[in-house]
């Protein structure tokens, strides 16, 4: 099971670092002599506050074109999708062991990170 | 500035910030942010998204390198969590209606003030045994990691009730800052819960990347996360994670907490020159 937890976080490392690195090589390809002010600019009154994707639709989308963008923020979402999954899977292991505290306990974390992962953004109190 | 520039600037930054950040427990947005907002120009807000995202690469890189060598506590990791994902998602909420500079100003004091416990002990290799009771005992908080000489390392937690607090603190800064956590986490299991150093940093290690998943769904529908900067910024500290994480594994206890000690003054500074407005 550690084994598992092992070989899990590596490939969601990896991956992530592989899709990363190809869209960083697309846009280096076509933009490394631009100016960076346009990419970083930052609009206060509008949320998102950015001219990049944000949405999963936006980024499939933007994927399907192989936007550069796109595959940043999916090598991203690949890379947030790892301590989720370490914790998950801790779930498993602690059950494995019959260790109940430890099951209610990470269950407990688990629920907590999907509710403010997936929920929070939809709240407005949480969109300052 | 061109794009290749920034690229190559904040790759190179982000290395030495995953590195640093591996051995000592921390996210590096120490590093990352004051590189994005007074050298490269950025908006505050991008270098907090950024952060978040070196936090996550710096966790998931050390722990994807070191899946053989066992030195975190996954058991105290995750019963400290729960405290510090509550205290993320509390300061999250409450964000938009506290002052950033008066914040920074408290959290930057309690830093400089923890340093004095710290280098108290600064010398200390292995914390004294201790007795396991209480809480700690109920939930079994102890545990063993093998040196790179082959000794077996035996430690049990104390003050776990203490610890939770300070990993409020933690979850609350982290939610509220975007920065910051690890050198609470490390101090509360250091100093109050008397764990080895390196059983410390590794395990915050574990949970600054939990910590910092639970606040990344919100920067990220905001826009905060901007492309340009994350990929740098991930493929760096991934890079650097990696060979920190090689370092840390047989380094010694006083070696990690001297380097920690430097670094925790580091950021309390930084902490209270943003407070004062510089």
């Amino acid at each position: 099971m550690n084994n598992i937890l092992g070989i899990v976080l590596r490939a969601g490392v990896v991956l992530s670092g592989i899709i990363i690195a190809i869209g960083t090589t697309l846009f280096v390809a076509n933009h490394s002599l631009d100016d960076t002010s346009a990419y970083l600019a930052y609009n206060p009154s509008l949320v998102p506050h950015g001219t990049f994707p944000v949405s999963l639709t936006g980024i499939a989308i933007g994927l399907g074109s192989l936007d550069p963008f796109s595959l940043i923020e999916l090598g991203f979402l690949v890379l947030l999708a790892t301590p989720v999954a370490r914790v998950a899977l801790s779930l498993f292991l602690f059950a494995a062991e019959k260790d109940r505290m430890f099951v209610y306990l990470t269950a407990a974390v688990l629920a907590i990170l999907l509710f403010s992962i997936l929920a929070t953004p939809l709240i407005p109190l949480f969109n300052g | 500035m061109i794009v290749i520039e920034f690229f190559l600037t904040l790759f190179v930054a982000s290395i030495a910030a995953g590195a640093l950040g591996s051995v000592v427990g921390i996210g590096g947005g120490l590093i990352v942010i004051p590189i994005l907002t007074l050298f490269l120009g950025v908006d505050i807000h991008y270098a907090i998204g950024a952060s978040i995202v070196s936090i996550i690469a710096t966790s998931s890189g050390a722990a994807a390198t070191y899946v053989k060598d066992r030195i975190t506590n996954l058991r105290i990791g995750m019963f400290l969590e729960t405290a510090t994902t509550t205290g993320a998602i509390i300061g999250a909420a409450i964000a938009a209606y506290l002052s950033a500079t008066i914040l920074e100003a408290i959290f930057g004091t309690i830093l400089i003030i923890s340093l004095i416990p710290l280098v108290r002990k600064i010398g200390e290799e292995y914390p004294p045994k201790q007795q396991l009771k209480g809480l700690a005992e109920k939930l079994n908080l102890r545990g063993d990691y093998v040196e790179r000489d082959g000794r077996k390392i035996e430690y049990d937690a104390t003050n776990p009730g203490k610890g939770l607090v300070g990993m409020l603190a933690a979850g609350l800064i982290s939610g509220l800052l975007g920065i910051g956590s690890g050198t609470f986490k490390v101090l509360s299991m250091d100093i109050v819960m008397k764990l080895p150093m390196k059983v410390s940093t590794t395990t915050s290690n574990f949970m600054i990347g939990v910590t910092a998943a639970a606040s990344a769904g919100i920067y990220f529908a905001r826009g905060d996360v901007n492309p340009l900067i994350t990929a740098p910024v991930a493929l760096g500290i991934l890079i650097g994670a990696s060979l920190g994480t090689r370092v840390l594994v047989s380094a010694r206890n006083t070696a990690v907490r001297k380097i920690f000690a430097l670094v925790l003054a580091a950021s309390a500074i930084e902490m209270i020159i943003r407070a004062l407005g510089f």
